[in-house]
């Protein structure tokens, strides 16, 4: 039967054909996900779909539209930036400063150390602390941080995992000694730690009495601390380490099934504490993409709830941070960032989101300026009160296009999701590795696509700029800030009652012991000036620390250039190398302190295994001298430093000490990768690295500057 | 010669170049090699030679870690011998065993060297047996060599290694039919580990069947009794009956001489095989610069001669040269 739709259509394609001069079936685009993306959509693409309910409207299941009636026409998402640095003086100022530019909650980045429950007096965190966020040894430092914040008023959110226990009870004691009291207490937690073994890397113990750590702050929060987000389930991190949409998707929805039976193992009913569960997603590039997996989070997870059996309404309704991609963003010509997170922020309207994180343009440099936060918040209240977006919920309900993606997006997580609960949960499926294993895949598959140049990133691999711009950089004298912090420790230690410690601490560990509740312990420890690190070592006591064993995908990046003239150049000199040298060249590549940004330190070592360097992988967290020892021991030519956290002026002239003191001779070659203010590249070569390789370098380029310095340091000696 | 003090007196930088240099491809490091392994012999230290061989993902490089943790606190050094496989279609490799010993890497008492088994496919690789020379010459007291694969047992167990242990996962068990009488006769010990957690009672069960299989082995009295031990790696479990049953095989090895007469066919069986290499090598040359092959084979074709008088002309020629 001939319906006017179909003529039309007919005649439609007929044009389209002769206008492409392409066949229709191969005219679709294919995303990142396996999606054919195609040239039109058309009311039949969105009957008999399997998820998406065509009537349904905003706060009503599934949730598709949105999880409540009036979204952003009642009171638009929250302005949230990240932010924390330096120490809590100067972070508290900060925050100040923006709560009155118009910012409405506060999100807290506390910097590395912190997280992975060192105090800043530990030798190993030399080179981090106040460096990558906000150094919090003791409940003082937090007490600083929120100086004239009032936390009855102030919703707050903080990124910790591994160190939630003594950061929380911070919080906590915090607040009580504003006079408030817990109950009042509003804001997140993340407290999710199974994306930290995946993806993140701030974990301390091994997922076990990890995951019993979670569970315990779901209880605890779930009876004492009714406005607290108990957790946030986090897909934002699996998408900036490189997992495609429908990886972060089915990947968070399943880490989030796996909370609720932790939680439910604890005996709570799912309606007491599910309400509290909230989640985080990434916002790339994409446009439509992004939004569809909103909508599609939402109704998965009421699927997902109304399977383990919830009944009231708002334990069904998935709410969201959403954060724009910092992954997106550039070195090169760093303005344009500002484009990509405009459109990045629209996306993540369009689909709904609660609160927004919009990054600045300087995010592959080092942590935002005053001036560059200042832009990125103004891109938020731009949309809020100049482009009408707040005036209709869910605007795009209803387009062929979205609908339909938005059903395809649930199906292909749904299969993942249905995949891992038959293999035994995320729990498990983590232990094993193999999600991460997915996501670095995903990631090296990204890399080859920038630097083959069938991805175009303007200003990186085309349309480059040729006078590139100098921009100003935060500085943090992070020798400073370890001075001030130990001083402020010492001071601590020397007034508390130590016999109160003690025991609080000893409290603690018999908690860990007996499986019992360990907030509540560790919440008295901290109230007796207990620092971060001694809460976080007591338990370690018990726990031990986790170390985690990684797996490395092969010959993901090298398909990607078969034939290719630059990589077979590359090859080619590796060959000439081994026949020459008795060996291919080898490389270490590392990554030292507490920085455990791996995403470009695996594609880097992935990519030359397949050009046929050999490659050691050293293990995540080293020191200089563990590097040394490796580096001497292995012979190898090349030390790579891979480092992301702004720890390289500390580290790199520690290391380039360590290798002379076990062989005065070294004439192992060393260069560094990663995000390098272009300020601090001098001061590198003064400590004799041979090249620095910037966020956006092509590896393939990199690989060929790497064998060529090798080899002129061979015949040099020679 | 220096690197050979340098070596003796432990220098870690000297170590490893010696190392770099046995490995190497080259002919003329080739030279190098054996004169500078031929005078380490004449240093010999006081070493045994571990080998741990098993499939990919048994825990090897996770129980060297948790053993080796154990031998460090009670002041033994350690020389570890890591072989990683490459990979097959680029050549390249990623060598990963050392983010599985990130304790014992630390330790001043280890030396541990990862190499890329090149085409040998997991197994041993050019060069490991020299290593363990230079290793042992500078004074460590064990030498693990970590190699991937169960085939590779026989190669490794008679030319490399003074007591060669299988590492196995729980539930392998169902295995061992096929594999039996390799196993059994070149494995002096069988390690199954992972027993922890949910694998607990798999890993025992394993434990019997493997019992059980190396009970049809015929003992002969001279030799120490093979032993099959339950560990967990993770745990850090089962490692003090390790260490003694390694007491108790060198011991009882070395009273009935059979610990030297080990070493002694080993060093007969290097020998033979290096002269043959060295043959092969000049022969090859030979070969190469003479030509004659296809001369000859091109007569056989054009029927000016027959086959087996052509293969006599060339290696009479070949061996008057
Ligand atoms: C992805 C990302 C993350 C992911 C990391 C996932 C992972 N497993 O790696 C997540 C979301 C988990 C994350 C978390 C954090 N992040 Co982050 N993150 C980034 C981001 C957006 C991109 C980094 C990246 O992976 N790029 C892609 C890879 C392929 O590029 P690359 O690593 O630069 O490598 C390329 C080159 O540099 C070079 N290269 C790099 N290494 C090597 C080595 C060799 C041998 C060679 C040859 C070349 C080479 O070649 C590569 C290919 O081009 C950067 C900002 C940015 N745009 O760079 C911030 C950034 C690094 N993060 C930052 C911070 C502060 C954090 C946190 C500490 C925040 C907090 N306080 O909690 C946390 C903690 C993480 C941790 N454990 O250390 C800051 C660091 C600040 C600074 N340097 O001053 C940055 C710069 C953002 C910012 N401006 O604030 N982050
Ligand atoms: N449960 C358990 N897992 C282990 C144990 N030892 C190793 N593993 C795990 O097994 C995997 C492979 O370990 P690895 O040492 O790399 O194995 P190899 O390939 O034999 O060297 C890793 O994920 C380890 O964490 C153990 O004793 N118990
Ligand atoms: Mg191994």
């Amino acid at each position: 039967m001939k319906t006017k739709n179909s003529e039309n259509y007919t005649k439609w394609q007929k044009s389209f054909e002769q206008e492409t001069k392409i066949d229709l079936s191969e005219a679709s685009s294919d995303t990142d996900e396996g999606i054919k993306i195609k040239p039109v959509y058309t009311k039949a693409d969105i009957e008999n779909l399997s998820f998406v309910d065509n009537d349904s409207l905003p706060g009503q299941l599934p949730y598709t539209r949105g999880p409540k009636a009036s979204m952003y026409t009642n009171r638009p998402w929250t302005i949230r930036q990240y932010a924390g640095f330096s120490t809590a003086e100067e972070s508290n100022e900060f925050y100040k400063k923006n709560l009155k530019s118009g910012q409405k909650g506060l999100s807290v980045a506390f910097d590395l150390p912190t997280h992975r429950g060192y105090d800043s007096d530990d030798d190993l965190v030399m080179g981090d602390v106040g460096k990558a966020g906000v150094a919090i040894d003791t409940v003082e430092d937090m007490k600083i941080l929120f100086n004239d914040i009032p936390l009855d008023q102030m919703s707050v959110s903080m990124t910790m995992n591994g160190a939630v226990l003594p950061v929380l009870s911070s919080f906590v004691v915090a607040g009580e000694e504003q006079n408030v009291n817990k109950n009042l207490l509003s804001g997140t937690i993340q407290n999710d730690i199974l994306k930290e073994f995946m993806v993140r890397n701030t974990y301390i113990y091994p997922p076990d009495p990890s995951m019993k750590i979670v569970a315990d702050i779901i209880e605890f929060t779930s009876k004492e601390m009714p406005k607290f987000n108990s957790i946030s389930i986090s897909g934002y991190h699996m998408q900036e380490a490189g997992a495609d949409n429908v990886l972060e998707l089915a990947y968070t929805l399943a880490d989030g099934m796996e909370y609720v039976r932790a939680a439910l193992s604890k005996g709570l009913d799912i309606d007491d504490f599910a309400p509290r569960l909230s989640f985080f997603f990434a916002i790339g590039t994409d446009f439509f993409m992004e939004i569809a997996k909103l909508r599609a989070a939402r109704t998965l997870w009421y699927k997902i709830m109304k399977d383990f059996g919830a009944k009231n309404e708002k334990s069904m309704i998935l709410r969201t941070h959403c954060q724009t991609s910092g992954v997106s963003l550039t070195e090169k010509d760093p303005y344009n960032n500002i484009i990509r997170t405009s459109y990045e922020a629209l996306s993540a309207i369009l689909g709904g989101t609660q609160s927004l994180h919009t990054n600045s343009f300087d995010e592959a440099i080092a942590l935002p300026t005053d001036e560059s936060a200042r832009i990125a918040r103004n891109t938020q209240l731009i949309l809020q009160n100049e482009t009408g977006v707040t005036n209709t919920v869910d605007p795009l309900a209803g387009s062929y296009f979205i609908e339909s993606l938005t059903d395809e997006l649930s199906k292909k997580a749904w299969e993942i999701i249905e995949e891992i609960e038959s293999l035994g949960g995320m729990t498990k499926a983590v232990k094993a590795g193999v999600p991460k294993l997915k996501i670095e895949e995903s990631a090296t598959k990204k890399q080859a696509k920038v630097d083959s140049g069938s991805r175009v990133v303007v200003g990186v691999n085309k349309f480059k700029n040729p006078k590139e711009p100098q921009v100003d950089v935060r500085v943090i004298d992070n020798n400073k800030v370890r001075d001030d912090q130990i001083k402020k420790i010492n001071d601590i230690k020397a007034s508390r009652d130590q016999k109160a410690v003690d025991e609080s601490l000893a409290k603690l560990v018999s908690a860990a012991k007996e499986d019992s509740n360990l907030l509540a312990c560790s919440i008295d420890a901290i109230k007796n000036r207990a620092t971060v690190g001694e809460v976080s070592k007591a338990l370690e006591q018990v726990y031990g620390r986790h170390f985690a064993t990684s797996l490395s995908v092969s010959g993901v990046y090298g398909k990607h250039f078969e034939g290719d003239k630059n990589y077979m150049n590359v090859a080619k000199k590796v060959n000439t190398f081994e026949e020459e040298n008795g060996r291919r060249p080898r490389v270490l590549i590392v990554k030292m302190g507490q920085d455990g940004h791996d995403r470009g330190a695996k594609i880097v070592a992935t990519s030359f295994a397949d050009m046929g360097f050999d490659v050691d992988m050293g293990p995540l967290f080293q020191s200089p001298k563990d590097v040394a020892k490796d580096a001497i021991e292995n012979d190898v030519h090349a030390i790579g430093v891979s480092t992301l956290a702004a720890g390289h002026k500390t580290l790199v002239p520690e290391l380039m000490k360590s290798l002379k003191k076990i062989d005065p001779n070294s004439k192992i070659v060393v260069f560094v990768g990663g995000v390098i203010p272009e300020q601090d590249y001098d001061f590198l070569y003064e400590n004799n690295i041979s090249a620095i390789f910037g966020p956006g370098s092509n590896i393939i380029e990199s690989a060929e500057t790497v064998i060529d310095l090798i080899s002129d340091k061979i015949h040099k000696n020679n | 010669m220096q690197l050979v003090e340098k070596i003796v007196k432990g220098e870690r930088a000297a170590i490893a170049k010696a190392i770099t240099l046995v490995e190497s491809s080259k002919e003329n490091d080739k030279k190098e090699s054996r004169r500078l392994i031929s005078e380490l012999l004449n240093k010999p230290g006081k070493s045994i030679r571990i080998g741990f061989s098993g499939p990919p993902g048994v825990g090897k490089s996770t129980f060297i870690e948790s053993f080796g943790r154990y031998l460090v606190e009670k002041n033994y050094k350690l020389g570890i011998l890591a072989i990683d496989p490459s990979s097959q279609i680029t050549g390249g490799s990623i060598l990963g065993d050392k983010t599985r010993m990130i304790e014992i890497s630390k330790n001043p008492n280890t030396f541990i060297r990862s190499t890329p088994s090149r085409g040998s496919l997991g197994g041993i690789s050019l060069g490991t047996r020299e290593a363990s020379i230079i290793l042992d010459a500078a004074g460590y007291d064990f030498i693990f060599i970590e190699t991937v694969g169960v085939g590779q047992s026989e190669t490794m167990a008679t030319n490399l290694v003074d007591i060669f242990s299988l590492i196995v996962g729980p539930g392998s068990g169902d295995e061992l039919q096929g594999i039996k009488k390799g196993i059994t006769e070149y494995a002096d010990i069988f390690i199954v580990n992972k027993n922890d957690g949910d694998l607990k009672s798999e890993a025992s069960k394993t434990a019997s069947d493997y019992k059980s299989a190396i009970s049809y082995y015929k003992k002969s009295s001279d030799v120490a009794e093979k032993e099959v031990l339950l560990v967990s790696a993770i745990e850090q479990t089962g490692m003090e009956k390790v260490i003694e049953t390694i007491q108790n095989i060198v011991t009882q090895n070395k009273k009935n001489k059979n610990f030297d007469e080990r070493r002694a066919k080993q060093f007969t069986y290097w020998i033979e095989e290096e002269v043959r290499e060295i043959i092969q090598f000049s022969i090859q040359n030979k070969i190469k610069e003479d030509g004659s092959i296809s001369k000859f084979s091109q007569k056989v074709m054009n029927g000016e001669i027959q086959m087996f008088d052509a293969i006599e002309a060339i290696t009479q020629n070949l061996q008057n040269k």
